[in-house]
């Protein structure tokens, strides 16, 4: 369909086709072209070859050389007096997770980035040299220039630079972790722990089993790295074994943790179904765990890991899951009510985490959307314990409703998962204890971030609706300049994950989005917000393989994000995503930020690291 | 001749109101309907007797003998040309039915340029101003296959220059613009040296693509002005008249005669061959068949028979009777069989209705599974007719044909103007959609090229180089 002069300016770069049949000798005007938002359509039917085509913004105002039909690509024979392209947009930093083709390609809000834009001035020898750069001139660099880390630029440019209030960094709380290193777990008559050895007492199966009338039976198993070839039921969650010090809360004060050791929640119901919805990660545990990933084991960790069996049909109940992580919980306490006793002597090492405001920086949120659709897709939020359960409220209960948190608090263990749809792509506990986003903004000299707000995801549309309308108010107020909505999962969850991009969007305030998408995940909705969109997949062909944590949000994906928030909080044009997923998108802005930022990005490996399943032979590899 | 049935709707505006009564002897030219609201007067268009009035209609039995004098139209000595023309119930013989004399009343030497759109008048300054008010005369016959606008200007150039003399008289129009197609080059020669002497009045020549009758398409030829969807010609400070009507004023002003006559194209599987048969003046209210028979009668059997052209034109029966807005009666070939084949229908404001669309897949034995309209055709109203923005300047269709082909449709039947059936053709039948146009079965009765891909050019020199 032809397009508008406003359409027009937005697809400046891109490929100028004639809608219709078009005389020799008329001047060429957007009402001649092709929307551009088809030619994927086009090109992928063969109706359409763009090979040699000149962009819109090259030929509007020119003349048509001889009358061509409809669908003719405008290439340099057929066109006289087209314009010399103003720059390359190739380079941009792209959005990585098409959003459905309804919604009109994102506007090009700025002139489009110069290529990698690098501002190089090399001056051999010379001596009262005066250079005078208009910042104007600077600013069409893209967004790599823009985001060069302060401290790295030069002196002199920092001089050249508008003066900008500098005000001092402030640090708000402290968070103090003490680590205390596991080597061996062993089964014994009381639960203790001396020098590197935990003990878990013997016979407290029963009290487990016992604690909830849903558990039917409940088998504890140490699991050494020798024994990572062993048969599991689905994986539920993991979890960091930690304790408060004291009376102190989540977020501050000093929590002691243990270091080499991870509780692990797996189970089924009677009838043998096992606990998860849309896959479920059973199998050999060293071909289903995508090690290192913040929600999942490191390699060499030992498990402490419990099957839990609940009543059989309660595994899609709400009550089944509540049941198997409270009676889990058990344990844990146990084990920390010992920690809490350690002497200092057995500290490791100590780690400080600071939660930092920094004034007159971009004030930036994140919106981590979490599941609150029932069942096991829930949350326990902000226990008195580290990933504990007392003292919770769980946030279906909550009405799903944002809750806003400090960093230090999502980092101090203040979500105790009961997790989500597809292994490979939910949030478990461990997850938030090492949140990668939350670790970089947090680290980030060049934002300021104000906090974290998590909001659930309820089942129902008006009920989504009813929490990102929240979401937007929630952010209004905190006059952010720039917003980060997380979340994990696919499918359902992405209605009100774009709600929330919408609600923050409509306020003027740019919003990257954070979803695993590829080609399973795509996602099922959009809006104009959505214009800059970072995917989480790591998997080979982009589908959720029931391999734990494997397209989760790693610290690859938070450098992304972070990057391009930044560009568009500098009002840079970030490109449309590609109609199909394409990894090389991705790997594209990775060498962007690497050569921006002059750091080198490590991109996590992914399922094809691990030995190969029966499951991923038949199903997906 | 059978009875005559004068509809009291054959205007835009409300029904009229009748004025005789059963049994009640009428002659040519008797008053026997008057406006209730917008609308015209009706006169009787033959002698003869009452025999009903219903709702719709009043319906006379005709005398076996029917002199031509009529009675003239009841106006005052001292009457104006425009009361004459209001009086003698003339609507616009183009087809719209329009009332002639509330069109006319108008004093184009006063009315203001409108506000123009931008958006559709890239080319023309913001202060763009028209230093004259125009009288256009709609000498397209856009419709394919009608002849007898074309026949009319040959026969009677000098009345018809009249009727656009005292139109411009009537709305203080200093000039006036005939449009015609330049394919009549024998009414184009003869218009050309009846104007010789007219320094007011002038040709522009028209491509033979369809649409170029459309009021507002007229417009844009002859001014340069693209006028909105709702934007009246007064807009571009003209008013736009069919060359018939032109000429029924002319006889309303000079020999008082009521608009009780129509002159009209029968053709197509006719006895005798798919020749255009003109009719010049033939009473309003004599049925379709009586016609047809006039022609020569339906040749075997047939598929459908139109009243109007082939483009705007609705399917109609045998004892359907003329209005002053009939134009044509088309008598054409069966239908193809698509033996249920899924059809998708492209709408747009140049063929039929979406209705009228749907009846034509029926009559082809396909199923509707979907209906897309064309980014121009712009509905004013909810229910209103709908308009193209740029006549005959197509937007684009392959989105349309991707709904087609997401919709599983085997064929598509289209009803787009020349340029817009040129842009289907040039993605639909690669994407594997068979593509039917909304008047093939017509084309093919008349003889004429099926509208496809588009082979003439939109610009026509306005040099008479024949």
């Amino acid at each position: 369909m032809s397009i508008t002069a406003e359409t027009a300016k937005a697809h400046a770069h891109d490929p100028a086709v004639l809608c219709c049949r078009a005389e020799g000798g008329i001047t060429i005007e957007p009402a001649n072209l092709e929307d551009p938002a088809i030619f994927d359509d086009l090109v992928d039917s063969g109706l359409l070859n763009l090979d040699g085509c000149l962009t819109i913004e090259e030929v509007l105002g020119a003349k048509l050389a001889k009358t061509c039909d409809s669908l003719c690509p405008l290439t340099a024979d057929v066109v006289e007096g087209a314009k010399a392209p103003s720059v390359p947009a190739k380079e941009a930093p792209a959005e990585e997770a098409p959003a459905p083709a309804e919604v009109p390609a994102a506007p090009a809000m700025a002139p489009a980035p110069a290529a990698g834009g690098m501002l190089r001035i090399h001056i051999g020898e010379g001596k009262d040299i005066d250079l005078q750069i208009p910042v104007g001139a600077l600013g069409a660099g893209g967004a790599e220039v823009a985001a060069v880390p302060v401290a790295g630029a030069a002196a002199p440019a920092a001089a050249a630079a508008p003066a900008e209030e500098v005000k001092e960094e402030k640090v708000v709380r402290t968070l103090t972790r003490k680590h205390f290193k596991i080597t061996e777990v062993k089964r014994g008559p009381e639960t203790k722990i001396e020098g590197t050895t935990l003990t878990i007492r013997e016979g407290i199966e029963a009290e487990v089993i016992a604690d909830q009338e849903l558990v039917k039976d409940f088998h504890l198993e140490i699991i050494t790295p020798d024994l990572y070839h062993t048969y599991s039921e689905t994986i539920m969650d993991v979890q960091p074994i930690a304790t408060k010090e004291g009376e102190d809360d989540i977020g501050c004060g000093v929590t002691r943790v243990l270091d080499g050791v991870v509780m692990m929640l797996t189970g089924v119901d009677e009838g043998g179904v096992q606990i998860g919805e849309f896959g479920s990660s059973e199998g050999y545990l060293d071909e289903n765990i995508m090690w290192g990933r913040p929600g999942c084991p490191d390699k060499g960790e030992i498990f402490i890991k419990g099957n839990i069996v609940v009543q059989e049909k309660t595994n899609m109940e709400r009550r089944g899951p509540m049941a198997a992580h409270t009676a889990f919980d058990i344990i844990t306490q146990e084990i920390r009510e010992v920690i809490k006793k350690l002497d200092d002597s057995l500290v490791a090492e100590t780690q400080e985490l600071k939660q930092v405001r920094r004034p007159g920086k971009k004030k930036v949120v994140i919106v981590k959307e979490i599941m609150g659709q029932g069942a096991m897709h829930d949350n326990f939020i902000l226990p008195v314990e580290p990933v504990g359960v007392l003292g919770a409220r769980a946030n279906v209960d909550l009405g799903n409703v944002p809750v806003c948190v400090s960093p230090l608090e999502v980092l101090d263990g203040c979500i105790h998962a009961l997790t989500c749809i597809g292994p490979a792509s939910k949030e478990m506990s461990r997850h938030y204890w090492r949140e990668p986003l939350v670790l970089e903004a947090l680290h980030d000299e060049e934002i300021d971030l104000c906090g974290v707000v998590f909001v659930g995801s309820p089942q129902i549309n008006a009920e989504k609706f009813y929490v990102s309308k929240r979401v937007g108010h929630t952010v209004e107020m905190m006059d952010a300049d720039g917003a980060f909505v997380t979340t994990e999962g696919f499918g359902n969850n992405h209605i009100d994950f774009a709600s929330h991009i919408e609600q923050i969007g409509m306020r003027g305030i740019p919003v990257v989005g954070m979803s695993y998408c590829a080609v399973q995940g795509a996602l099922v909705v959009g809006n104009k917000y959505m214009q800059y969109m970072v995917d989480n997949n790591k998997s080979e062909s982009g589908i959720e393989n029931e391999v734990l944590g494997c397209n989760t949000l790693c610290p690859e994906d938070a450098v992304r994000a972070l990057a391009m928030l930044k560009t568009a909080m500098a009002g840079e044009a970030v490109k449309a995503a590609e109609r199909k997923w394409n990894p090389n998108v991705k790997s594209t802005n990775v060498e962007l930020i690497e050569a921006a930022y002059d750091r080198k990005i490590e991109l996590e490996k992914n399922e094809q690291s691990l030995p190969m399943s029966q499951k991923r032979k038949e199903k997906y590899d | 001749m059978g009875n005559v049935q004068m509809l009291l709707r054959q205007h835009v505006g409300a029904p009229c109101t009748a004025v005789v009564k059963a049994g009640d002897e009428v002659k040519k030219g008797t008053l026997i309907a008057v406006p209730a609201g917008l609308g015209a007067n009706i006169f009787s268009s033959v002698y003869g007797k009452v025999a009903e009035v219903t709702d719709d209609r009043i319906i006379i039995e005709p005398s076996d003998e029917q002199p031509d004098e009529f009675v003239p139209i009841d106006v005052p000595e001292d009457a104006s040309k425009l009361d004459m023309v209001k009086a003698a119930g003339i609507v616009g013989m183009g087809g719209a039915g329009f009332p002639t004399g509330v069109k006319l009343n108008i004093n184009l030497k006063e009315t203001p340029m409108g506000e123009l759109d931008p958006e559709i008048n890239p080319e023309l300054p913001a202060d763009f101003k028209l230093e004259h008010g125009y009288i256009l005369i709609n000498a397209a016959e856009c419709e394919p296959g009608l002849e007898h606008n074309i026949r009319q200007l040959e026969e009677q150039c000098d009345k018809v220059i009249r009727g656009v003399k005292y139109s411009m008289e009537i709305t203080n129009a200093d000039k006036a613009i005939f449009a015609i197609k330049k394919k009549n080059q024998k009414a184009v020669k003869i218009l050309h040296e009846a104007l010789k002497n007219e320094a007011d009045i002038s040709m522009h020549l028209l491509p033979d693509i369809y649409p170029m009758g459309e009021e507002r398409a007229v417009v844009r030829e002859c001014l340069g002005v693209n006028l909105t969807t709702m934007q009246l010609p007064s807009a571009a400070r003209c008013v736009v008249v069919n060359l018939e009507t032109a000429a029924k004023i002319a006889e309303a002003v000079d020999e008082k005669k009521p608009c009780i006559t129509k002159n009209l194209t029968v053709r197509g599987k006719i006895n005798g061959g798919n020749q255009a048969h003109v009719f010049m003046d033939v009473p309003v209210g004599v049925s379709v068949g009586e016609l047809i028979e006039r022609a020569g009668g339906i040749d075997g059997v047939y598929g459908e028979v139109i009243m109007g052209g082939a483009f705007t034109g609705k399917s109609t029966e045998l004892d359907a009777p003329i209005t002053k807005t009939t134009g044509g009666i088309l008598v054409t070939i069966e239908f193809p069989d698509l033996h249920g084949a899924s059809v998708g229908l492209l709408v747009c404001a140049c063929g039929g209705s979406e209705e009228r669309m749907r009846e034509i897949a029926e009559k082809m034995n396909g199923k509707v599974v979907s209906v897309c309209r064309c980014k121009q055709a712009i509905e004013n109203k909810p229910g209103a007719p709908l308009k193209c923005l740029r006549p005959g300047n197509c937007p684009g269709q392959v989105k349309n044909n991707m709904q087609f082909k997401k919709d599983k449709c085997e064929y598509i039947i289209i009803g787009n103007c020349s340029d817009c059936s040129n842009t289907v053709m040039a993605s639909g039948p690669k994407m594997g959609l068979k593509v039917f146009h909304q008047t093939d079965h017509v084309m093919r009765t008349v003889g004429h090229a099926l509208y496809r891909t588009l082979k003439v050019s939109k610009q026509v020199s306005q040099d008479i180089d024949f």
